[in-house]
């Protein structure tokens, strides 16, 4: 037996050991927990049907809010990220201040967007308006970084054909790298958008707006029909979402030579 | 008759220079004792003596990674001098890094074009403008209608004239090539600097575009260096050709007076 046969042996029995050591931890071998644990799933789901119609009322407003947030959010984001990305560019800034700001986005990225629900709701009372902050903070670490990607891989060739003709900066940035990374800023910003609307939906939770407010309190009255209502309608949301988002990305990006 | 010029003499200096000292500059760039390497690995350009006249066609020919790309770079700014000594448009430089300075006096054309192909061919030409141009104007896409006809009437006449809204994308490779070199002459450069321009041409509109930047070279004064590996190019086009291998200069001569013979043994020394 060679040598990297040997180490390829050793590295998945340590894998293997730290995953029965994780499972032991979080309680999945425990064989009455487990066997109480699918006991109580198959309960729960038995109250789960039927579907409660009767809160659709309720929860339609209330998923409409949820869209608004995201939509909000994503806006936000892009208008705060894309100046952030062409900052964290080294050939339109230096490399003093592309490091500097590619650190801030890192760390608007580290905290969760319902971390940052949670601080607005701090800063504007419960609602909407802290949910649509949030997300757009978060969007604004997360695109400002796809952003930069996409700039970054704008063929060298036409960065060096355009700057060679004794253009600024900021005409480099207009006239070679957004046209050329047009494409896939597109697609990323609709990417974002419907990420954010299965954040959205769950910003209620700390009282951020949506119609996550509503499937906690479901959750807390045990009122699983009526969440099971909620569920679905976010569920057909998200598909109508993705669905027009691939149809979107198709006719713009029909040209990708 | 051939002009081989010594490459260096015993005293370290060129012949041309001492020839040509009583004339006003006659070459628009002259680089000697050329060295550069791409980080660690080997010199690419070693010890390179190169010059290209004033105001005529100077083709450099070569095998593939005998160093063409990396000279026109250094030429043009994109790669800082290491070694050695270059005078561009007059300006010398002869300390590291010097060169780096974009100037639109110097139009590039990569090997690949380097179009931006979401825009058109009117938008690519007009880039080529930018220098030209204060800045508030060209961020919100206004360009001066007296630029925007020049762009268009230079289009047409190199025969894009249909093709003036149309996306890059949509072009064929010749097409391409000549909306790369009316984005070059948009800058009014007084060199334009062309890597492995006009191959895959047809004949036809290569030689209309060759002769087209002939005229330019002999009425405006402008100087153009092409790098090439088509002998043919160079037999019919050149004015005066350099033949690079591994790094040096090997042979320079005057187009007219060069045949295939003794380009190819160059070329493969
Ligand atoms: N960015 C780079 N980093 C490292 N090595 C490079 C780089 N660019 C070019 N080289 C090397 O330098 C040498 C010369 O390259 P150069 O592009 O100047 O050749 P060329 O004569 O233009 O070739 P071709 O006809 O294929 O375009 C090659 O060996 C190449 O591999
Ligand atoms: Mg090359």
């Amino acid at each position: 037996m060679n040598r990297r046969v040997l180490r390829g042996r050793l590295f998945i029995l340590a894998l293997g050991v730290a995953l029965i050591y994780s499972l032991a931890g979080v309680g999945l071998l425990d064989a009455q927990k487990l066997a109480r644990g699918l006991g109580n799933i198959a309960l729960f789901s038995s109250d789960l049907f039927p579907p409660d119609a009767g809160v659709i009322t309720t929860v339609a407003p209330a998923m409409v809010e949820t869209l608004q947030i995201a939509l909000v959010g994503t806006f936000i984001g892009t208008v705060v990220a894309m100046p952030l990305a062409l900052l964290a560019m080294p050939i339109l800034t230096n490399s003093a201040v592309a490091p500097g700001v590619r650190l801030v986005l890192a760390f608007i990225r580290t905290i969760p967007a319902l971390l940052w629900g949670v601080l607005f709701v701090v800063a504007f009372g419960l609602g909407p308006a802290a949910g649509a902050t949030g997300i757009g903070l978060y969007s604004a670490g997360y695109l400002g970084k796809l952003f930069y990607e996409l700039l970054e891989g704008v063929d060298p060739e036409v960065v060096e054909a355009v700057r060679s003709v004794g253009c600024s900066r900021l005409q480099l940035a207009r006239y070679a790298l957004l046209p050329e990374a047009a494409n896939g800023l597109l697609a990323q910003l609709l990417f974002m958008f419907e990420y954010n609307v299965r954040a959205s939906s769950i910003m209620g939770f700390v009282g951020a707006g949506g119609i996550g407010y509503y499937m906690l309190g479901y959750i807390q009255l045990l009122r699983y029909d009526a969440l099971l209502t909620a569920v679905l309608i976010t569920l057909l949301v998200v598909i109508v979402i993705d669905w027009l988002s691939i149809r979107i990305r198709g006719a713009f990006l029909l040209h990708d030579a | 008759m051939t002009s081989e010029r010594p490459l260096k003499d015993a005293t370290g200096f060129t012949g041309r220079s001492s020839v040509n000292a009583l004339q006003a500059s006659p070459y628009a760039v002259e680089a000697t004792d050329l060295s550069f390497s791409y980080g660690r690995g080997q010199h690419v350009l070693r010890s390179m003596d190169f010059a290209a006249p004033q105001g005529q066609i100077t083709m450099v020919i070569g095998a593939s990674g005998s160093g063409k790309t990396t000279l026109l770079k250094l030429v043009k700014g994109l790669l800082p001098l290491q070694e050695g000594r270059m005078t561009v448009l007059r300006k010398t430089y002869d300390s590291p890094g010097e060169n780096r300075h974009i100037t639109s006096e110097i139009a590039y054309i990569p090997q690949h074009l380097g179009l931006v192909r979401s825009l058109t061919v009117l938008q690519n030409a007009l880039t080529g403008a930018l220098g030209r141009l204060g800045l508030p104007y060209s961020l919100f896409g206004g360009f001066p209608h007296a630029l925007i006809q020049e762009a268009k009437d230079r289009l047409t006449r190199i025969g894009l004239g249909e093709k003036i809204e149309e996306k890059v994308y949509n072009l064929s490779g010749g097409e391409r090539q000549r909306v790369a070199i009316i984005r070059a002459r948009m800058q009014n450069p007084r060199l334009i600097l062309a890597d492995e321009f006009v191959s895959q041409l047809d004949t036809v509109t290569t030689t209309t575009i060759m002769d087209a930047l002939r005229e330019q070279t002999r009425n405006d004064g402008v100087t153009y260096i092409q790098t090439t590996h088509e002998l043919d190019l160079v037999l019919r086009f050149a004015d005066r050709v350099s033949v690079i291998s591994s790094g040096k200069v090997v042979l320079e001569a005057e187009g007219g007076a060069v045949d295939r013979q003794t380009l190819s043994e160059a070329i493969r020394s």
